[in-house]
């Protein structure tokens, strides 16, 4: 691959990685396993750059290479160190600052929302990012109504989570 | 306002210097193996090509006594001929889907098609080695049947057999070959299983979708 091709992608993906960071917050609970995911979701997006147009946002194009990383390709390497599932009280990381919610209610959505499937995560980290069923149902391959009843269904289900 | 209307609001006021990379820390991840189950699955299907033709030839090339049973039994040259091409007609078709399927495979599908082509992938490989333990049964089968009429010392095991120790030796011969089926077949189940048990359940959780 030649350097001005790798040098445009990492500068891009600098500027937009806080995406990356959302989709490694949802699907990994603790600050090794978010470093790891980060870095598998990073050589995706490379290896699928060549093949970007500019058609697509990059940002949008992120989301789908993201997601299908966390939900379908990753296999957590022999570089995770195991620190702690979530079900336990609190986070125990390594970067203190990884869970920088300070309300008490978030915390707890937080947490709520980390019990949900990989799929059911999905479709909150698109809602949560303010994307419209079309685009929710095209990431996923589902249809849009069938994007519309599940988010209903999460909503239902986060509410039980929250009040049992 | 919902649980997700609230958690909305904080979603984007997230700290984005928070485990920022640099443009240094990326230049390195490029650099890194991947460890998509992709890649395994490459890699296995790979070992699985390679195992089974290896299985097929060695004993061709390193056993002098084998080759020359094979060469008795197959006396006649264009049957062993068109074995072998054929044997290896499949190993090409095979590898061939292979490759073709290896390339659908693309991170900017949809998530559904994504698993999907990865599922179908997975499929190609079983075939590959359902082929080759259904081909490995029938050897097996004549290799036995020109034994028992050709080779003397066989034969003459069989006609010292009474009615009892022929159904024995047939009962003992169908428990090893299911006994041999049933480990290897376990031992896929682990491979795959293993690898693929969260693609699977992501995969189940979209189809549910669709009823």
């Amino acid at each position: 691959m030649n350097k001005e091709l790798e040098h445009s992608f990492v500068e891009l993906l600098e500027k937009h990685q806080n995406i990356v960071h959302k989709v490694c917050r949802l699907y990994t609970n603790n600050y090794d396993a978010h470093n790891d995911l980060f870095q598998e979701i990073t050589i995706q997006l490379w290896k699928a750059y060549p093949k970007f147009r500019g058609d697509a946002k990059f940002s949008t194009w992120m989301y789908r290479v993201g997601l299908n990383t966390a939900i379908t390709l990753y296999r957590k390497s022999k570089r995770t160190i195991k620190t702690q599932d979530f079900e336990g009280v609190s986070f125990k990381i390594k970067a203190e600052d990884y869970d920088d919610t300070k309300d008490v209610q978030l915390k707890t959505l937080y947490k709520a929302v980390h019990q949900l499937n990989d799929i059911e995560k999905a479709l909150v980290f698109l809602y949560l990012e303010d994307k419209d069923y079309r685009e929710i149902s095209e990431t996923l391959g589902i249809s849009e109504v069938n994007a519309r009843v599940k988010m209903n269904r999460i909503k239902t289900k986060l509410r039980t989570i929250l009040n049992p | 306002m919902d649980e997700l209307d609230i958690l909305k609001k904080d979603w984007n006021k997230q700290p984005s210097d928070q485990n920022k990379v640099s443009i240094k820390d990326i230049y390195t991840m490029l650099h890194k193996k991947s460890s998509s189950i992709v890649k395994t699955l490459f890699y296995i299907s790979i070992a699985e090509l390679l195992f089974w033709i290896l299985i097929n030839t060695i004993p061709y090339f390193t056993s002098d006594t084998f080759k020359a049973q094979l060469d008795a039994v197959y006396t006649n040259d264009y049957i062993f001929t068109g074995i072998t091409v054929f044997s290896y007609a499949v190993i090409l078709i095979f590898i061939y889907l292979l490759y073709k399927s290896y390339k659908s495979i693309s991170v900017t599908d949809n998530s559904k098609k994504l698993m999907e082509s990865i599922l179908k992938t997975r499929k190609i490989i079983k075939y590959y080695v359902l082929y080759n333990l259904i081909m490995a049964g029938i050897s097996l089968l004549i290799g036995l049947y020109f034994a028992l009429h050709h080779d003397p010392e066989a034969v003459k095991i069989i006609d010292n057999l009474d009615k009892n120790g022929i159904v024995l030796f047939t009962a003992f011969a169908i428990f090893f070959t299911i006994v041999f089926i049933l480990v290897i077949w376990l031992f896929y189940r682990l491979i795959y299983g293993f690898l693929l048990k969260r693609l699977n359940r992501n995969y189940k959780e979209l189809k549910k979708l669709e009823i």
